[in-house]
Protein backbone atom coordinates (compact mmCIF):
# COMPACT_ATOMS: atom_id res chain seq x y z
CA UNK A 1 0.00 0.00 0.00
CA UNK A 2 1.56 3.65 -1.32
CA UNK A 3 -0.44 6.39 0.26
CA UNK A 4 -2.75 6.29 3.61
CA UNK A 5 -6.47 6.37 3.30
CA UNK A 6 -7.18 10.08 2.87
CA UNK A 7 -9.58 9.79 6.11
CA UNK A 8 -7.17 8.41 8.06
CA UNK A 9 -5.02 11.47 7.22
CA UNK A 10 -7.65 13.50 8.82
CA UNK A 11 -8.35 10.94 11.48
CA UNK A 12 -12.00 10.31 10.42
CA UNK A 13 -13.04 6.56 9.82
CA UNK A 14 -13.94 5.98 6.49
CA UNK A 15 -17.70 6.81 6.24
CA UNK A 16 -19.94 8.56 3.52
CA UNK A 17 -21.64 11.05 6.15
CA UNK A 18 -19.18 13.52 6.93
CA UNK A 19 -18.69 16.68 8.99
CA UNK A 20 -17.48 19.00 6.64
CA UNK A 21 -16.52 22.15 9.31
CA UNK A 22 -14.86 19.65 11.05
CA UNK A 23 -12.93 18.33 7.82
CA UNK A 24 -12.11 22.00 7.02
CA UNK A 25 -11.21 22.78 10.50
CA UNK A 26 -8.60 19.85 10.45
CA UNK A 27 -7.36 20.27 6.94
CA UNK A 28 -6.28 23.61 7.95
CA UNK A 29 -4.89 22.92 11.12
CA UNK A 30 -2.49 20.01 9.35
CA UNK A 31 -1.85 22.23 6.14
CA UNK A 32 -0.50 24.70 8.60
CA UNK A 33 2.24 22.23 10.16
CA UNK A 34 3.15 21.26 6.78
CA UNK A 35 3.32 24.87 5.51
CA UNK A 36 6.62 25.81 3.69
CA UNK A 37 7.25 28.71 5.85
CA UNK A 38 7.74 26.55 8.44
CA UNK A 39 10.18 24.67 6.76
CA UNK A 40 12.20 27.34 5.12
CA UNK A 41 15.32 26.63 7.83
CA UNK A 42 14.84 22.95 6.97
CA UNK A 43 17.12 20.90 5.29
CA UNK A 44 16.25 19.90 2.07
CA UNK A 45 14.52 16.28 2.54
CA UNK A 46 12.47 17.30 5.20
CA UNK A 47 11.62 20.56 2.74
CA UNK A 48 10.82 18.01 0.12
CA UNK A 49 8.53 16.22 2.72
CA UNK A 50 6.68 18.77 3.82
CA UNK A 51 5.79 19.33 0.46
CA UNK A 52 4.72 16.24 -0.21
CA UNK A 53 2.40 15.94 2.46
CA UNK A 54 1.22 19.31 1.69
CA UNK A 55 -0.06 17.80 -1.82
CA UNK A 56 -1.20 15.09 -0.57
CA UNK A 57 -3.20 16.59 2.47
CA UNK A 58 -4.42 18.91 -0.46
CA UNK A 59 -5.48 16.25 -2.85
CA UNK A 60 -7.47 13.80 0.22
CA UNK A 61 -8.95 17.65 0.91
CA UNK A 62 -10.07 17.85 -2.52
CA UNK A 63 -11.84 14.54 -2.49
CA UNK A 64 -13.40 14.08 1.02
CA UNK A 65 -15.06 17.34 0.61
CA UNK A 66 -17.11 16.66 -2.53
CA UNK A 67 -19.96 14.39 -1.99
CA UNK A 68 -19.50 12.28 -5.03
CA UNK A 69 -16.23 12.13 -5.17
CA UNK A 70 -16.27 11.11 -1.58
CA UNK A 71 -18.54 8.50 -2.82
CA UNK A 72 -16.11 7.36 -5.40
CA UNK A 73 -13.69 6.76 -3.10
CA UNK A 74 -15.44 4.76 -0.74
CA UNK A 75 -16.65 2.45 -3.12
CA UNK A 76 -12.81 2.40 -4.49
CA UNK A 77 -12.02 1.45 -0.90
CA UNK A 78 -14.02 -1.46 -1.01
CA UNK A 79 -12.48 -2.89 -4.12
CA UNK A 80 -15.00 -1.53 -6.40
CA UNK A 81 -13.31 0.91 -8.74
CA UNK A 82 -15.60 2.49 -11.03
CA UNK A 83 -14.62 3.33 -15.27
CA UNK A 84 -14.20 6.64 -15.01
CA UNK A 85 -15.50 7.44 -19.12
CA UNK A 86 -18.19 4.73 -19.40
CA UNK A 87 -21.29 5.84 -21.05
CA UNK A 88 -24.08 5.84 -19.18
CA UNK A 89 -28.08 4.57 -20.32
CA UNK A 90 -30.26 5.30 -17.60
CA UNK A 91 -32.96 7.25 -19.44
CA UNK A 92 -35.15 8.01 -17.37
CA UNK A 93 -32.73 10.10 -15.45
CA UNK A 94 -31.23 11.50 -18.10
CA UNK A 95 -33.86 13.01 -19.49
CA UNK A 96 -34.37 14.80 -16.44
CA UNK A 97 -31.16 16.10 -16.42
CA UNK A 98 -31.80 17.27 -20.31
CA UNK A 99 -34.84 19.20 -18.82
CA UNK A 100 -32.85 20.52 -15.67
CA UNK A 101 -30.43 21.68 -18.28
CA UNK A 102 -32.75 23.06 -20.66
CA UNK A 103 -34.87 25.01 -17.95
CA UNK A 104 -31.03 26.61 -16.62
CA UNK A 105 -30.74 27.52 -20.16
CA UNK A 106 -34.22 29.37 -20.45
CA UNK A 107 -33.39 31.08 -16.63
CA UNK A 108 -29.85 32.17 -17.92
CA UNK A 109 -31.73 33.92 -21.40
CA UNK A 110 -33.99 35.13 -19.66
CA UNK A 111 -31.07 36.93 -16.42
CA UNK A 112 -33.82 35.70 -14.15
CA UNK A 113 -31.58 35.88 -10.83
CA UNK A 114 -34.47 34.29 -8.49
CA UNK A 115 -35.16 31.57 -10.71
CA UNK A 116 -31.54 30.67 -10.71
CA UNK A 117 -32.24 30.80 -6.95
CA UNK A 118 -35.19 28.68 -6.76
CA UNK A 119 -33.74 26.53 -9.25
CA UNK A 120 -30.81 25.79 -7.01
CA UNK A 121 -32.79 25.19 -4.04
CA UNK A 122 -34.26 22.43 -6.15
CA UNK A 123 -31.24 21.08 -7.27
CA UNK A 124 -29.65 21.25 -3.54
CA UNK A 125 -33.06 19.46 -2.45
CA UNK A 126 -32.05 16.72 -5.36
CA UNK A 127 -28.66 16.59 -4.52
CA UNK A 128 -29.71 15.67 -0.49
CA UNK A 129 -31.67 13.04 -1.85
CA UNK A 130 -29.45 11.14 -3.54
CA UNK A 131 -26.96 11.70 -0.96
CA UNK A 132 -29.28 10.27 1.87
CA UNK A 133 -30.00 7.16 -0.69
CA UNK A 134 -26.36 6.64 -0.97
CA UNK A 135 -25.70 7.14 2.74
CA UNK A 136 -28.29 4.19 3.32
CA UNK A 137 -26.69 1.71 1.26
CA UNK A 138 -22.81 2.10 0.45
CA UNK A 139 -22.07 -0.73 2.33
CA UNK A 140 -24.82 -3.21 1.78
CA UNK A 141 -23.31 -5.52 -0.65
CA UNK A 142 -26.35 -6.38 -2.24
CA UNK A 143 -27.00 -2.86 -3.20
CA UNK A 144 -23.45 -2.33 -5.08
CA UNK A 145 -24.90 -1.60 -7.85
CA UNK A 146 -27.79 0.75 -6.68
CA UNK A 147 -24.62 2.51 -5.06
CA UNK A 148 -23.00 2.45 -8.48
CA UNK A 149 -25.93 4.31 -9.93
CA UNK A 150 -26.47 6.73 -7.42
CA UNK A 151 -23.02 8.24 -7.53
CA UNK A 152 -23.20 8.44 -11.20
CA UNK A 153 -26.37 10.77 -10.43
CA UNK A 154 -24.65 12.49 -8.17
CA UNK A 155 -21.71 13.24 -10.59
CA UNK A 156 -24.16 14.82 -13.02
CA UNK A 157 -26.12 16.53 -10.49
CA UNK A 158 -22.41 18.05 -9.10
CA UNK A 159 -21.83 19.39 -12.70
CA UNK A 160 -24.98 20.89 -13.22
CA UNK A 161 -23.90 22.64 -9.94
CA UNK A 162 -21.32 24.02 -10.79
CA UNK A 163 -22.96 25.64 -13.89
CA UNK A 164 -25.51 27.45 -11.74
CA UNK A 165 -23.09 29.07 -9.76
CA UNK A 166 -21.23 30.08 -12.81
CA UNK A 167 -24.58 31.83 -13.72
CA UNK A 168 -25.15 33.31 -10.56
CA UNK A 169 -22.02 34.86 -10.72
CA UNK A 170 -22.34 36.17 -14.37
CA UNK A 171 -26.02 37.41 -13.56
CA UNK A 172 -24.55 39.12 -10.45
CA UNK A 173 -21.67 41.40 -12.26
CA UNK B 1 -5.17 22.62 -25.60
CA UNK B 2 -6.32 23.92 -28.54
CA UNK B 3 -9.67 22.87 -30.74
CA UNK B 4 -9.01 21.67 -33.90
CA UNK B 5 -10.74 24.09 -36.87
CA UNK B 6 -12.91 21.43 -37.38
CA UNK B 7 -14.42 20.98 -33.41
CA UNK B 8 -14.85 24.97 -33.36
CA UNK B 9 -16.24 24.96 -36.81
CA UNK B 10 -19.28 22.46 -35.38
CA UNK B 11 -19.60 24.09 -32.38
CA UNK B 12 -20.11 27.56 -33.75
CA UNK B 13 -22.20 26.45 -36.43
CA UNK B 14 -23.60 23.16 -34.95
CA UNK B 15 -25.30 20.94 -37.38
CA UNK B 16 -29.31 19.92 -36.59
CA UNK B 17 -29.56 20.96 -33.13
CA UNK B 18 -33.16 20.25 -32.13
CA UNK B 19 -35.81 17.92 -31.19
CA UNK B 20 -38.13 15.37 -32.52
CA UNK B 21 -40.88 14.02 -31.87
CA UNK B 22 -40.10 11.13 -28.81
CA UNK B 23 -43.58 9.73 -29.16
CA UNK B 24 -43.41 9.29 -33.36
CA UNK B 25 -43.53 5.52 -33.95
CA UNK B 26 -40.93 6.84 -36.67
CA UNK B 27 -38.50 8.37 -34.33
CA UNK B 28 -35.92 6.79 -32.35
CA UNK B 29 -33.92 8.48 -29.73
CA UNK B 30 -30.66 8.05 -27.85
CA UNK B 31 -30.12 9.55 -24.53
CA UNK B 32 -26.63 8.96 -23.01
CA UNK B 33 -24.64 10.31 -20.53
CA UNK B 34 -20.90 10.68 -19.30
CA UNK B 35 -20.75 10.84 -15.55
CA UNK B 36 -17.34 12.14 -15.08
CA UNK B 37 -17.92 15.08 -17.12
CA UNK B 38 -21.25 15.55 -15.91
CA UNK B 39 -22.09 15.98 -20.11
CA UNK B 40 -25.62 14.87 -21.64
CA UNK B 41 -26.70 13.89 -25.06
CA UNK B 42 -29.71 13.42 -26.91
CA UNK B 43 -30.06 11.66 -30.40
CA UNK B 44 -32.78 11.17 -32.27
CA UNK B 45 -33.43 9.65 -36.00
CA UNK B 46 -36.87 9.63 -37.51
CA UNK B 47 -36.87 6.82 -40.37
CA UNK B 48 -38.45 6.40 -43.73
CA UNK B 49 -40.48 3.81 -45.21
CA UNK B 50 -37.54 2.65 -47.02
CA UNK B 51 -35.43 2.20 -44.13
CA UNK B 52 -33.41 5.52 -44.57
CA UNK B 53 -32.67 8.16 -41.63
CA UNK B 54 -34.74 10.76 -43.12
CA UNK B 55 -33.44 12.95 -40.32
CA UNK B 56 -31.30 13.27 -37.30
CA UNK B 57 -31.39 16.27 -34.69
CA UNK B 58 -29.52 16.49 -31.15
CA UNK B 59 -28.82 18.37 -28.44
CA UNK B 60 -25.60 18.21 -26.59
CA UNK B 61 -24.92 19.90 -23.00
CA UNK B 62 -21.19 19.25 -23.00
CA UNK B 63 -17.88 20.66 -23.95
CA UNK B 64 -17.19 21.21 -27.22
CA UNK B 65 -15.68 18.49 -28.35
CA UNK B 66 -19.02 16.40 -27.68
CA UNK B 67 -21.36 19.16 -29.20
CA UNK B 68 -18.84 18.73 -31.91
CA UNK B 69 -18.85 14.08 -32.24
CA UNK B 70 -22.78 14.62 -31.62
CA UNK B 71 -23.09 17.40 -34.80
CA UNK B 72 -20.99 15.52 -37.02
CA UNK B 73 -22.96 11.77 -36.40
CA UNK B 74 -26.14 13.63 -37.11
CA UNK B 75 -24.80 14.56 -40.69
CA UNK B 76 -23.00 11.25 -41.21
CA UNK B 77 -26.19 9.47 -40.20
CA UNK B 78 -28.65 11.50 -42.53
CA UNK B 79 -29.25 9.38 -45.74
CA UNK B 80 -28.38 5.99 -44.44
CA UNK B 81 -29.98 2.76 -43.71
CA UNK B 82 -29.88 1.91 -39.80
CA UNK B 83 -27.09 -0.80 -40.47
CA UNK B 84 -25.12 1.68 -42.06
CA UNK B 85 -25.78 4.16 -39.40
CA UNK B 86 -24.23 1.37 -37.12
CA UNK B 87 -21.04 1.19 -38.48
CA UNK B 88 -20.26 4.51 -37.59
CA UNK B 89 -17.49 4.36 -35.38
CA UNK B 90 -16.13 6.88 -32.98
CA UNK B 91 -12.70 6.49 -34.25
CA UNK B 92 -13.68 7.71 -37.00
CA UNK B 93 -15.11 10.70 -35.89
CA UNK B 94 -12.47 11.29 -33.46
CA UNK B 95 -10.32 11.46 -37.06
CA UNK B 96 -12.22 13.05 -38.41
CA UNK B 97 -12.55 15.89 -35.61
CA UNK B 98 -8.91 15.98 -34.94
CA UNK B 99 -9.89 14.99 -31.35
CA UNK B 100 -6.83 15.01 -28.97
CA UNK B 101 -6.94 11.89 -26.54
CA UNK B 102 -8.02 13.07 -23.44
CA UNK B 103 -11.28 13.87 -25.74
CA UNK B 104 -11.47 10.64 -27.37
CA UNK B 105 -14.43 9.86 -24.98
CA UNK B 106 -16.69 12.20 -26.27
CA UNK B 107 -16.41 10.40 -29.82
CA UNK B 108 -17.75 7.37 -27.41
CA UNK B 109 -20.52 8.95 -26.04
CA UNK B 110 -21.67 10.38 -29.77
CA UNK B 111 -21.42 6.31 -31.31
CA UNK B 112 -23.05 5.57 -28.27
CA UNK B 113 -25.72 7.77 -28.90
CA UNK B 114 -26.06 6.69 -32.29
CA UNK B 115 -26.56 2.85 -30.98
CA UNK B 116 -29.18 3.98 -28.58
CA UNK B 117 -31.10 5.62 -31.14
CA UNK B 118 -31.02 2.81 -33.49
CA UNK B 119 -32.40 0.69 -30.97
CA UNK B 120 -34.92 2.34 -29.25
CA UNK B 121 -36.11 2.32 -32.96
CA UNK B 122 -35.71 -0.99 -33.31
CA UNK B 123 -37.47 -1.86 -30.18
CA UNK B 124 -40.33 0.30 -30.86
CA UNK B 125 -40.56 -1.40 -34.23
CA UNK B 126 -40.49 -4.45 -32.89
CA UNK B 127 -37.29 -5.26 -35.04
CA UNK B 128 -35.41 -6.58 -31.35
Amino acid sequence: MGAPCHFALFDLQPDFRVDLAQLGERYRALARSVHPDRFADADARDQRLALERAAQLNDAYQVLKNAPQRALYLLTLRGHELPLEATVQDPEFLLQQMQLREELEDLHDSADLEGVALFKQRLKGAQDHLEQQFAACWQVVDEREQAERLVRRMQFLDKLMREVRQLEERLDD
Amino acid sequence: MAYSEKVIDHYENPRNVGKLDAEDPDVGTGMVGAPACGDVMRLQIKVNEQGLIEDAKFKTYGCGSAIASSSLATEWMKGKSLDEAEQIKNTQIAEELALPPVKIHCSVLAEDAIKAAVRDYKQKKGLL
